[in-house]
Formats: C-alpha cells, sequence, structure tokens
C-alpha cells in the first residue's frame, strides 16, 4: 500500500473543532488526499463548520434521546441478564454521488440476479456443479444447503427477495463487496430511523443536496412479497415471523410489520391444517399466504429442520413444498452467501449471465485448498480470517492486529478444520467524519445496501451505513460496538448552485 | 382480526397501566396522610396497603419506606415499577398494534421509574414523582384514546383497564365497608376522604354530595354512580359494551360467553340501591364483582384467546 506521509500542512481542519481531522492511509470520503473538500460533501462541510462543538453535542443527545424514547434499540446477550441499548447513532450523514450510486445499483442487480439463478441451479438440475464451475463439495457440503428445497418451485426464481450485501470503498476509491447477505439480512429499520433523524438534524442541507428518498421501502418490500404469491391468490395474506422479543432485531421485525400493516407472528400464533398455515386471531383461524421469515432456517420447522425448536411451526415447510405457503427468504439462500462459495460469485455471475461482474470481489483465500492455506498460515500477521459459519464479527481474527499468541492459537484451530476458514487481505475501509466525544474524527464505514427481489428487482437508494466507532477499528458490527449513521444517495450529482468552486474550502 | 396472542398482550397492558396507576395514587394518599401525626393517617397506611393485599397493620414499617417499596421494588411484582415494566413488556410484544404516540408515552415513562436515579427522585420528592407518574399515565391514556383506532386493538386495552378498575375498586371498597357499610372502622373524617382520594374521586364526589363527606355516600358514589368513571357500575357498564362490540364479530355457540356475564352482571349493578346494601351489608355485593370479574375474564380467554383449535378449523 502507498501510505501518504501526512504532514500537518496537509491536514484538513474543521473550525468548529480547532482540532485537525487527521484522515490515515485510508480513502476518506469527505477530503481528498489532498486535503480538499470532495465536491458532494461542499454543502454538509459548510454546514458543519457553522455548528460549535456544544451545538452539535446538543444535537447529538437529541437524536440518542430520540431513538431510546421509539425504542430503537438491540439486545444485548449478557451473562447475567439482557439489556437494550440502541445503536450508537452518528449525526453526520455519508454522502454518496450519483454516479457512484448508478454503478453500486446495476452491480447490485447484476450480483442479486446471478445468485438468485445460482440457488435455481443448485436446487435443480445443478449444471453449474456438472460443469465444476463451482465445487460440488462446497455446495452440497455446506451446511447452509437445504436437500429439502431439492426440486421445489420458487415464483419467479427468487430465492432472496431480501438482500442486503456489504460493500466496502478501498483505497482506492472502488467499490467492493465483502460479503452477501442472503437469509435474514436486518438493518433496514436503522437506515430509515437514521434518515428520520437526519432529516432533523440537517433539514436545511437535506433539502438543498437533493437526496433521493428511502421511505417506500416497507410498501415496495409489500409488493415484492405479494408478488411471491401472486400466482394462486388474488389479495395475499402476508405476515412477518419473528423469534420474539427477546430476539436482537425483534425492533426492526416488529418495525416492519407496523409500516407494512401485516401482523407479526411468532411460532406460536401459527397452526398447520392440511397443509395449510394459519395464525390464531380473536375470530378464530386465518389462513397466511407469504410469511416473511425474520427466524433462521433451522428454526423454522421442527419437523423437517431442528427437532428442538419452537420459533416456527410444526408442518410449515410441508406446506411450503405443498405451495400453499410461500416464506421468503426461502430456506436454504444461505448457501449463496456461505463464505466460501463467496469466492466463486464473479466465475458465478460470468456463468450465468455471461457478463463480468460490476462490483469486484475481494481477494479471497480458501483454507480447504492446501496451497491457499499455506499461504494464509505464514501471513496471518496481513490478512483478515473468518470462520465459514459465523456471521456478526465472531470467529474472526483481524490479523495485523492480534497478538503473536491470538494468532498462533488461530493457527491451530484453522489446521484442525480448514474447511471452515477463508482469509482476505486486510482491507482500509474508507473513512467519513464522525462525532466522537465532541470532536469530528475519521472512522472507519461500510455500506449496507438493500435490494428487493421478487417480480422485479429494486435496490433502495440508500443504505445502512455502518461505523466503526473505535478508533483504527476496521469492525463495524454492532454486536462488536459499532454504530451507524445516514447515507445520503444524490439525485443528481450537478452542482445546485453555480459551478467551478466546489472544492474551495469554506 | 387480530392475533389472539395480541389480544392477550392489549388486555394485559390494559391491565397493568391501571395496576400501576392505582398503587401511585395509593401511595400518594397514604404519604400524604401521614403527614399529620394522626389516628387517622395510620388508618390510611392501613387501607392503602390492605387494599393491595399486603394486610400487615403498617406498624413497624414507615409508610415512606411502605410507598417506596409499592412503588420501587422490583423484586416485588406487584409494585409500581414491576406494573410498568410488565405493560411496556406486552407493548412491545404489540408494538405493531399500537401508535407510535401511544409507544413513546409507555417508553418514557418506563425510563423514568427504571432509571437507576429514581430512588434518589422518589427520596427527594415522593409527592412529584408519583404525581409525574400519574400524569405520564394520563397522557398515555389519553394518547392511546386520540391516536388509535377505536377497533378491537384498543377494545381490548379498555377492556384490561375496566376489569383492572372494578376489582381494584372493589377490593378498596372491601377493605373499608365490607364488615360495617356505615361507620365501621372508619368513623373519621380524614380517613373518609383518605378513601376518596384513593379512588380519585374527591372532586366528583364534592360536586354530588358536597362536604358532608358521609360513608353511605362513599359506597353509593363508588358503587353505584352512572357517570363517574371509577365506580364499579361505570367500569362493568364499559366491560359489557366492549366485549358486545367484540362478540359481534366472533361466532361462537358458547351460551356463557364473557359478554352475557358482564351483562348480568351490570344489570345487576343497575338494580341494585344502597338501601339494600346497607341492610345486608356491601360484603355480598363486592365479593360478586370481584367473582364475576374473575369468570369474564376466564370466559375472555376461553373466547378469544385460548379456544380449543378443534372448534375454529375451516369445514
Amino acid at each position: 500500500m502507498a501510505a501518504k506521509t501526512q504532514t500537518l500542512a496537509d491536514t484538513p481542519t474543521l473550525p468548529m473543532t480547532e482540532a485537525a481531522y487527521l484522515p490515515g492511509v485510508a480513502y476518506d470520503e469527505m477530503f481528498t488526499p489532498e486535503g480538499d473538500v470532495r465536491q458532494h460533501y461542499d454543502p454538509l462541510h459548510g454546514r458543519m463548520s457553522t455548528l460549535g462543538a456544544e451545538e452539535l453535542a446538543a444535537r447529538q443527545r437529541t437524536l440518542e434521546r430520540s431513538f431510546l424514547l421509539q425504542g430503537i434499540t438491540f439486545t444485548v446477550y449478557g451473562a447475567e441478564n439482557t439489556t437494550e441499548r440502541i445503536i450508537p447513532t452518528d449525526l453526520f450523514p455519508r454522502i454518496i454521488p450519483a454516479a457512484e450510486w448508478a454503478r453500486i445499483e446495476t452491480g447490485l442487480t447484476q450480483r442479486l440476479r446471478a445468485l438468485n439463478l445460482f440457488l435455481a441451479d443448485i436446487y435443480g438440475d445443478q449444471q453449474i456443479l456438472m460443469d465444476g464451475v463451482v465445487p460440488r463439495e462446497l455446495v452440497l457440503g455446506a451446511p447452509s444447503f437445504r436437500r429439502e428445497m431439492q426440486h421445489l418451485y420458487v415464483p419467479h426464481k427468487a430465492y432472496a427477495n431480501v438482500c442486503g450485501s456489504d460493500l466496502i470503498r478501498c483505497q482506492d476509491g472502488q467499490f467492493a463487496v465483502l460479503e452477501d447477505n442472503l437469509r435474514v439480512p436486518s438493518g433496514v429499520s436503522y437506515m430509515l430511523a437514521n434518515r428520520d433523524a437526519a432529516k432533523r438534524t440537517f433539514p436545511g442541507t437535506y433539502r438543498a443536496a437533493g437526496v433521493r428518498p428511502v421511505e417506500r421501502y416497507p410498501d415496495l418490500l409489500l409488493s415484492t412479497l405479494k408478488s411471491m404469491a401472486a400466482d394462486w391468490r388474488a389479495d395475499p395474506q402476508v405476515v412477518v415471523l419473528t423469534p420474539g422479543v427477546y430476539n436482537s432485531a425483534y425492533y426492526e421485525h416488529a418495525y416492519l410489520a407496523r409500516l407494512m400493516g401485516v401482523p407479526l407472528v411468532e411460532g406460536r400464533d401459527l397452526v398447520v391444517h392440511e397443509n395449510m398455515v394459519y395464525m390464531r386471531t380473536t375470530t378464530g383461524l386465518r389462513r397466511i399466504d407469504v410469511i416473511y421469515r425474520r427466524v433462521d432456517d433451522d428454526f423454522i420447522d421442527p419437523l423437517t429442520f431442528r427437532r428442538d425448536s419452537s420459533l416456527g411451526a410444526a408442518g410449515l415447510f410441508n406446506a411450503y413444498r405443498a405451495g400453499n405457503v410461500v416464506i421468503c427468504n426461502a430456506p436454504g439462500t444461505g448457501v449463496a452467501d456461505d463464505k466460501a462459495v463467496y469466492a466463486y460469485v464473479p466465475d458465478i455471475i460470468r456463468y450465468y449471465l455471461g457478463e463480468d461482474p460490476i462490483l469486484p470481489n475481494i481477494e479471497t483465500f480458501l483454507c480447504r485448498e492446501p496451497r491457499q492455506l499455506s499461504h494464509v498460515l505464514a501471513n496471518l500477521d496481513k490478512l483478515v480470517v473468518k470462520a465459514v459459519g459465523a456471521s456478526g464479527g465472531y470467529g474472526m481474527l483481524v490479523g495485523p492486529h492480534a497478538s503473536q499468541k491470538e494468532r498462533d492459537d488461530f493457527a491451530l484451530a484453522i489446521k484442525a478444520d480448514p474447511e471452515n476458514y477463508i482469509a482476505q487481505p486486510t482491507i482500509q475501509l474508507s473513512t467519513a467524519p464522525c462525532l466522537v466525544d465532541g470532536r469530528i474524527e475519521p472512522r472507519h464505514v461500510d455500506l449496507r445496501p438493500f435490494i428487493l427481489s421478487g417480480e422485479k428487482t429494486i435496490v433502495t437508494p440508500g443504505a445502512l451505513t455502518r461505523v466503526a466507532l473505535k478508533r483504527g477499528s476496521l469492525v463495524v458490527n454492532s454486536s462488536q460496538g459499532g454504530g451507524s449513521k445516514d447515507t445520503w444517495v444524490l439525485a443528481d450529482d450537478a452542482p445546485s448552485n453555480g459551478a467551478g468552486h466546489g472544492s474551495a474550502r469554506p | 382480526m387480530m392475533l389472539a396472542r395480541v389480544a392477550d398482550s392489549l388486555y394485559w397492558l390494559g391491565r397493568y397501566i391501571e395496576r400501576a396507576e392505582h398503587l401511585s395514587r395509593l401511595s400518594t394518599v397514604m404519604l400524604n396522610a401521614t403527614l399529620d401525626q394522626t389516628d387517622a393517617g395510620a388508618q390510611a397506611v392501613w387501607i392503602a396497603l390492605a387494599a393491595v393485599g399486603e394486610p400487615g397493620d403498617g406498624a413497624g414499617v414507615g409508610s415512606f419506606e411502605a410507598a417506596q417499596a409499592l412503588v420501587l421494588d422490583r423484586s416485588d411484582p406487584n409494585s409500581v415499577v414491576s406494573s410498568l415494566a410488565r405493560a411496556r413488556e406486552n407493548a412491545r410484544q404489540v408494538r405493531d398494534q399500537i401508535t407510535t404516540e401511544t409507544w413513546e408515552r409507555l417508553n418514557l415513562l418506563y425510563l423514568k421509574v427504571t432509571d437507576p436515579d429514581a430512588t434518589k427522585d422518589f427520596a427527594a420528592g415522593s409527592d412529584i414523582f408519583l404525581h409525574d407518574v400519574i400524569a405520564d399515565l394520563h397522557l398515555f391514556k389519553g394518547a392511546a384514546d386520540t391516536t388509535m383506532s377505536h377497533g378491537e386493538s384498543w377494545r381490548f386495552m379498555m377492556l384490561g383497564i375496566y376489569m383492572e378498575r372494578a376489582q381494584l375498586v372493589s377490593r378498596l371498597l372491601e377493605v373499608c365497608f365490607a364488615e360495617s357499610p356505615t361507620h365501621g372502622r372508619l368513623g373519621d373524617h380524614v380517613a373518609l376522604v383518605s378513601v376518596l382520594r384513593m379512588a380519585c374521586a374527591l372532586e366528583p364526589y364534592l360536586r354530588v354530595y358536597t362536604a358532608e363527606i358521609e360513608p353511605r355516600h362513599i359506597l353509593e358514589f363508588l358503587v353505584f354512580d352512572e357517570d363517574f368513571p371509577r365506580s364499579i357500575r361505570f367500569a362493568t357498564a364499559q366491560i359489557e359494551q366492549h366485549l358486545s362490540a367484540m362478540v359481534r364479530s366472533v361466532s361462537t355457540n358458547e351460551r356463557a360467553g364473557p359478554e352475557r356475564l358482564a351483562g348480568r352482571l351490570k344489570a345487576r349493578l343497575q338494580f341494585a340501591d344502597v338501601d339494600e346494601l346497607e341492610a345486608v351489608g356491601a360484603g355480598p355485593l363486592l365479593t360478586t364483582v370481584v367473582n364475576e370479574c374473575a369468570r369474564i375474564h376466564e370466559a375472555i380467554y376461553e373466547t378469544f384467546v385460548a379456544y380449543p383449535l378443534e372448534t375454529r378449523l375451516p369445514a
């Protein structure tokens, strides 16, 4: 990496903090390496400069108070008791120019189309495995592969109806896909809540910037879900299935049900009778057509999957197989976001679409391959190693930040079960300005846009930007102390007031 | 149409809200009555504690400690803080059914009473603390009334509120008047005023009966008044009304449905009068109210929540 030596003269300053904003070697969302404000950040930068530290702190408190009051919390599992916390939310929006977004949008649409075709294929005739593009044992041996899904018809071949892929912006400024989330991706309620908050915090800047709205997400989600049943019922009954109030994403489940105007059900509300699914209402049993489930595959149906689970409903999967109910996302989609399958996604795109991937992957080493394994073991201090089956930032080694002992322990774990690990180079995620302890400082961010896929594929023009709140940390997961901020996708990149002085510092 | 589990949660949400308000009011009255060192003060403490099912004589425990426990003891499932925690837990279960305005009132109050500083705030000004809790609960009910659609969700919550109220007021009156409807232990003017305050009834009572505070009139007002929202008759009329509205949408063959039980109880209160009560004592009627409410509660479950599936499967 070409580390640019930063001198004090290069350091961009923000007037209200006195302290300098010190971007590191990573790409900074607001400042160019020369210390100029990127044009699309001009209005926000101008506004930030006029607000004093006290005013910013006051706005930040109002924001947090509002989240707490609304109950926008997630559950932290502790040893003794569980508590609710708000996800730390940063005041400053992250801004993405229209042209960049257009590329993200087409790239994600392409990617999800290919992944849905991949799922249709491996749960169908498995042509891609016969052609040797993806190793057979990798797919069929994946814990997320669901044999029960074999030869089951899914409308529009839309297996993943809701997808939340994680993108990062690398040092060269290009976006790349870090991972795909095709099972039960969460965070969309934070995207919507952050937008509400940002509108109240920076109303003038928001209006002037020309930001594309995200508010239609709930009705687009509802029509996507309904389109999955369109073949056989005129006005399908849609429900959201949640594991319940103790699930860490419960707020989101209730939020989506409320905004879609559909019932939020738990497994204990469901009854399966003669392969039809009903919910128990005050006026008797009511038939259900589409289930937007926020329960993992394993817990959907104790008869088919885990016997000890009471989160789903006995017989649900048979009703699904019989075509009497639709489950969204389809069970078994997890095999397409498996961290090992990830390495093959560019090939998958070429195979089904005959196109080159628009959004690149991060270089990925599969420990299951002996040559790649020895490369990984020899370079643990430079790589990020992830367990294939884990998520949420668990089961992960960030090599450069780990101690020798941690690396040695991880090496043993990898050698014991190489199939379970992949490794990637340590990428310097881009940084964006965040308010931390009363100062504006760069923090690493990623980007989780949400893609809906049913009869049509729609990318919501906005995203959840997750923030690693610890200085220098690259881990953005909320379960690891990460936060979030609003993401503004601009409708138009043309400067709104005169051209030519866009990058001048005020 | 709503989920049976959701109806259950809304019903309990209403009950816990009402319970929290009642307990807060008992605590306020108890603390106020003991400011003057009189026998009536001790009597008020005894009434309040007996009315919440803690019939210790209050001796040995100061009224402040007793009130603090009633309000803030999290290990006591019947305290104000526990009731509010349960109300909020139920509200969270049905977050998709209640409006943001309604939810925020309750969440705000929950955050206040569970704040690490709550004990300090209570000690510093118990009167203000309790006044705020009650005012916040009024705001909650106001928000529910003005922002929620007055359909099934709202009705189940109101049903919970009035079921709880009918039972709490009956219990309070049982403590005061069951043994002797005319005077008994409550000869003292201050003690009688305390009872009216505990039922949030002092001002409305004065407008009907003037400042002549008579046990007979208190009983008459709190049992039979048609217009006072905390009288047993008013509460049972509301229960009956909400149940009849809900039952219209349920096809059930059950003969003793909850609305029939509620209608019977309502009629009973409608056609009784205070002379009869004086003749036989208030005890039997109040006991009937408590027992009938328990039967209505069971019938609500059998009809709307825990019905046997066989009866409701499609033909």
